[in-house]
Order: C-alpha cells, then structure tokens, then sequence
C-alpha cells in the first residue's frame, strides 16, 4: 500500500508551497487547457504536455512513479476508445482515438500532479475554509480516517487465505472464497463503526465536529 | 469503469455534475433528517470498506485482466439509498483526490454512473424485485443480483450516449457500434458485479442479518415513495433494455456488420464482427412465421428474455453454491 499513497506530497518544494487554492486552480486551468484544444492544433497538446511534466518533475515525483501510473493508464485508455476506429472497421478513427488519449494523459498527469503536491488532510482543511458541506466533510474525514484500518484488515485477510489456501481451487473456489471474504471484511467493518460509534457517544459527540482551530465557547 | 479527463465535452461533464450535485444533495438533506450522528461515522466506514473491496482482486483464467467489485448496490442494500450515494461519492472522491483515479471534471460522471445509478437506481431495482418474493431473503439476494448486473448495464449504456454527445460532431462516428462494444462488455463485467454482490450479501446475510438496512421494516431509513421507486427503477430498466434493444431497432443486426457491409468487405466482415451477436434470435417455431416481419423482432426480445434468464440462473446457483450454512469457527470472530 505504502508504495501507491502520496508519498511525494509531504515534501518541500516550489510546487509543494503554493497556496492550495492555486494548486487545485492551475489544475483545473491545464485539463481545462488540454479539453479543448481542437484536433487540428495538435502542437498544443505536446506543450501541456511538457507544462504537466516539469511541473511534476518541479514536485519531485520520480519517474519511476510515472511510469508505473501510465502503464496501467494509457493501455486501458486504448482500450476504452478502441471502439472508434472498431465501429469503422479499423478504417478511420485513429486521429479521434489518439486525441482522446493524449488529451486524458495530459489530464492524468495534471492530477497526479495535483495528488502529489497537495496531501490530503491539507485538502481536507482547504475544503472546510472554502465552505464544503460540513456533514459531507465531517464523512470525508471519517473515510480517509477508516481507509487505512480497512486496507490493513483487507491484507491481514488476504494474508491468512493465501496461507491457509496454497493457491489451490477452481475460479468458482477463488470467486467463493474473495466473496466471502468481503463479506466478512464488511461485517467487522460495519461492526468496528458500531464499536466506534460507542465510543464517540461516550465523548460527548453529538454529531457536530469541533475542530482545534474553532473557538471553545461556540461549541 | 471509472471516466477520465477529456474523453467527455465539457457540457456533459457540466450536466452531470449538476445531477450529482442535486443528486448528493439530496442525499445529504435526507440523511440530516434521520440521525446524523450516527450516519457520519457509518457511512465513512462504508466508504472506506468499499475503497478496501475494491482492491480485491477477482481472477479470470485465461485472461491477463481481472476485475473487482463496485459497490453501488451493495452499499445502497445495506445502509439505504441515501447513505448509499453518499458512501459512493465519497469513494469516488477519495479516489479522485488521492489517487488521481478517475478525472477531476469527470467527478460528476463518474458519481453519476456509479453513484446516481449504482446506488439509487440499483436500490430501486432490488426493492421491485424483493417486492415480489414472499421470502424477504430470497427476495434480497434475487433483487441485488438483478440490480448489480442492471446497473452496470445501464451505466455503461449511459456512458455510450455521453460518448456520441461529446463527439457528435465528427464525421463518420458510429453510435451503433461503440455501442454495441460498450454495452456486450458491460453485460460481461455486470455479471461479475452481480456474482461479486451475491456472494458478499450471502455472507453478510448468514451471520449478521440485522446489519441490512433493506431488511429491517418500520424502519425510516432509506424508504424510497412508490412512484419515485417505480421512477428509477423504470429508468434504469429502460436503459438496460434499450441497450439490448437499440442494436436492433436501428434497422441493422449489428452495428459492426453493418459498418462492415457498407464499406464492402465481405470476407473480413464474417471475422469482425461480434461472435456473441451472431445467432441472437430465436427461430421461428411455425415456418409461416419466419416469413413475417414481427417474429424478427419477437425473437430479439425473447433471446434478450432468456439472457437474463440464463444470467439469473447462474447467479441463482451461485448463490445456492456459496450460501451454505458457515463454519462455526467463521461465526465466532
């Protein structure tokens, strides 16, 4: 899991110290950018290109990391538009196809880049000072807080079925048994928020989140 | 099934935004009115349980690909269609901002076709058809098979009239066509959805039945209205059925072949087209009626019928396969 998170967010470079606001907006401006540059001026994409990659390389992300998003992300890509030179019987097509995926590359890039500079619990406090919906946020922050456990139990499961199965067994087997599994990563999960609930009532919870930042004598 | 940037014009990725919004929204004000501080720490975790599901990977032999589960219907099944949406689109969103999973702008597409669809039209759908079992369990399990596999037929149907809108445009597009491709692959990967659920719900019904929100009666919590339930799940089985059926409809009998004769390729066409495509009709029980215009179209809609049959069956098995009473050790966790 380690290797997947946003280990390049915490790290002090130029990008890294621009205000939140602007980080969420220059990657708005590139996607934006990259979606409506036409067909014909195809130049233009190679230069939002180049802007998304020094400003990734600015951010200090290996491109190791690149490489290893965009391999998964560019074959699936081609295949999810394969449908348009397949509906001309391979005939034409190509150009519309290549655009798209170039256009959503870029676009990737300008996100991973965003994902890379801004940590989430960052984002979580910009969200609040821009006035998100506190229940929604209140949620968020319970689902970034519950990620980490849910994923550390998942791979304590997954663990145990690998030893105890020795991959053996048919699909119908390994369909059975990752089913049930889920199942039962849903059940503790769901009995874990009762637990938690419990326990959040013991302290004095009322369904409104105080944060460090709010002044005592509202709450 | 998650949209990237750029592949939608901006006025769709707008649009859907826009129904996500009000969608979530609405969502949220329903919520408030039940026990919102219960809701917050549940619906996190759910959301946070749908994240880790779907990082378990479901092989398929003989293919470098597997696939994994969604979680629309069964999130909506569990904690009720509100918290279900909302459970879904903080997925998303997690997903988005933290990983770079799925676009920025197409936040709302990708909430819309999961979420809006997932979790409120899959619960519509499984209400309907729970509706009509006298068991409630039977009714449960038979209702989230049929969701899960919908859902996913009519999110990607959706998504191909999202497609042609954003490219309508440009010359020599075939709706037809990409179509075709979306849909039979989405009914490929909406039966896994619907293994993957069944078999999840089988065990979570088994051992801890008082956890589904669906079960519970008297209960406030996710009560759809009538008409609203016979809405989305009018709409959703529409799509689904417009997917089977607009190949057809068109006037041709595959949207590939079709392209395929017109630009006068006779041999590659027998190869190119869609194989699964090839014999679906059912033939003429009276010769006479071969002969008639109507039997084409009857035999379309009974051999879409029996699909779903034949998909219901399976999963039926499936679920009979996977629900056996479970070990006493599992029961003791």
């Amino acid at each position: 899991m380690s290797g997947y998170l946003d280990r390049y967010a915490r790290r002090r470079s130029v990008c890294h110290r621009l205000p939140d606001g602007l980080k969420v907006l220059l990657t708005f401006a590139l996607i934006g950018a990259a979606l409506v540059t036409p067909l014909e001026r195809w130049p233009l994409l190679g230069l939002e290109a180049l802007v998304a990659f020094s400003g990734l390389s600015l951010a200090g992300v290996p491109l190791a990391y690149l490489r290893r998003r965009l391999a998964l992300f560019i074959p699936m890509m081609v295949l999810l538009t394969i449908s348009l030179p397949a509906a001309q019987g391979f005939r034409g097509g190509w150009e519309l196809q290549g655009t798209i995926v170039a256009r959503s590359t870029i676009s990737l890039l300008a996100l991973l880049w965003l994902v890379n500079v801004l940590p989430f619990d960052e984002l979580l406090v910009a969200l609040r000072r821009w006035k998100f919906p506190p229940v929604l946020l209140a949620t968020l922050s319970f689902t970034y807080r519950f990620l980490f456990v849910m994923w550390d139990e998942m791979e304590r499961m997954q663990r145990a079925r690998k030893v105890r199965s020795f991959g053996r067994g048919g699909l119908g087997f390994l369909w059975a048994t990752r089913s049930r599994m889920l199942g039962m990563l849903l059940i503790r999960g769901l009995t874990r928020a009762e637990r938690v609930y419990g326990a959040m009532c013991a302290r004095g919870w009322n369904g409104r989140v105080v944060h460090l930042e709010d002044d005592p004598r509202e709450s | 099934m998650h949209v990237a940037d750029s592949i939608l014009s901006p006025a769709v990725c707008v649009a859907a935004g826009a129904v996500s919004t009000v969608a979530v929204g609405y969502s949220l004000h329903r919520l408030r009115d039940q026990l919102a501080d219960r809701t917050i720490p549940l619906t996190g975790m759910m959301a946070g349980l749908i994240f880790a599901a779907q990082m378990v990977n479901f092989p398929l032999i003989g293919a470098p690909i597997s696939g994994h589960l969604m979680g629309g219907v069964l999130a909506s099944v569990i904690l009720g269609p509100w918290a279900g949406l909302v459970a879904l689109a903080l997925v998303l969103i997690v997903q988005c901002l933290f990983f770079a999973d799925g676009g920025l702008t197409a936040l709302g597409v990708n909430i819309l076709h999961m979420g809006v669809i997932g979790a409120w039209g899959g619960y519509a759908v499984t209400k309907i058809v729970a509706g009509r079992f006298a068991s409630p369990r039977t009714g449960l399990m038979v209702g989230a098979v049929v969701a899960a596999w919908l859902s996913v037929v009519a999110a990607s149907a959706l998504f191909s009239a999202e497609f042609w809108y954003s490219h309508r445009g440009t010359p020599d597009f075939d709706f037809t066509g990409v179509f075709t491709l979306m849909v039979l692959i989405h009914s490929a990967i909406g039966i896994g959805e619907a293994l993957i659920t069944a078999g999840v719900l089988s065990q979570v019904l088994a051992l801890r039945p008082d956890l589904v929100a669906m079960l519970e009666t008297g209960d406030e919590r996710g009560r759809l209205a009538p008409l609203g339930r016979f809405l989305a799940g009018g709409i959703v089985a529409a799509l689904a059925i417009a997917a089977f059926l607009a190949p057809f409809a068109s006037g041709h009998p595959d949207g590939l072949e079709a392209v395929a004769e017109r630009q006068q390729f006779d041999g590659l066409a027998q190869d190119n087209r869609v194989a699964l495509l090839e014999d679906y009709a059912v033939p003429a029980p009276v010769d006479a009626w071969s002969e008639a215009g109507w039997w084409e179209i009857v035999s379309v809609s009974l051999a879409g019928v029996g699909g779903t049959l034949a998909i219901l069956a399976i999963a039926w098995c499936f679920t009979r396969a996977v629900s056996r009473p479970p070990d006493p050790v599992e029961v003791s966790t």
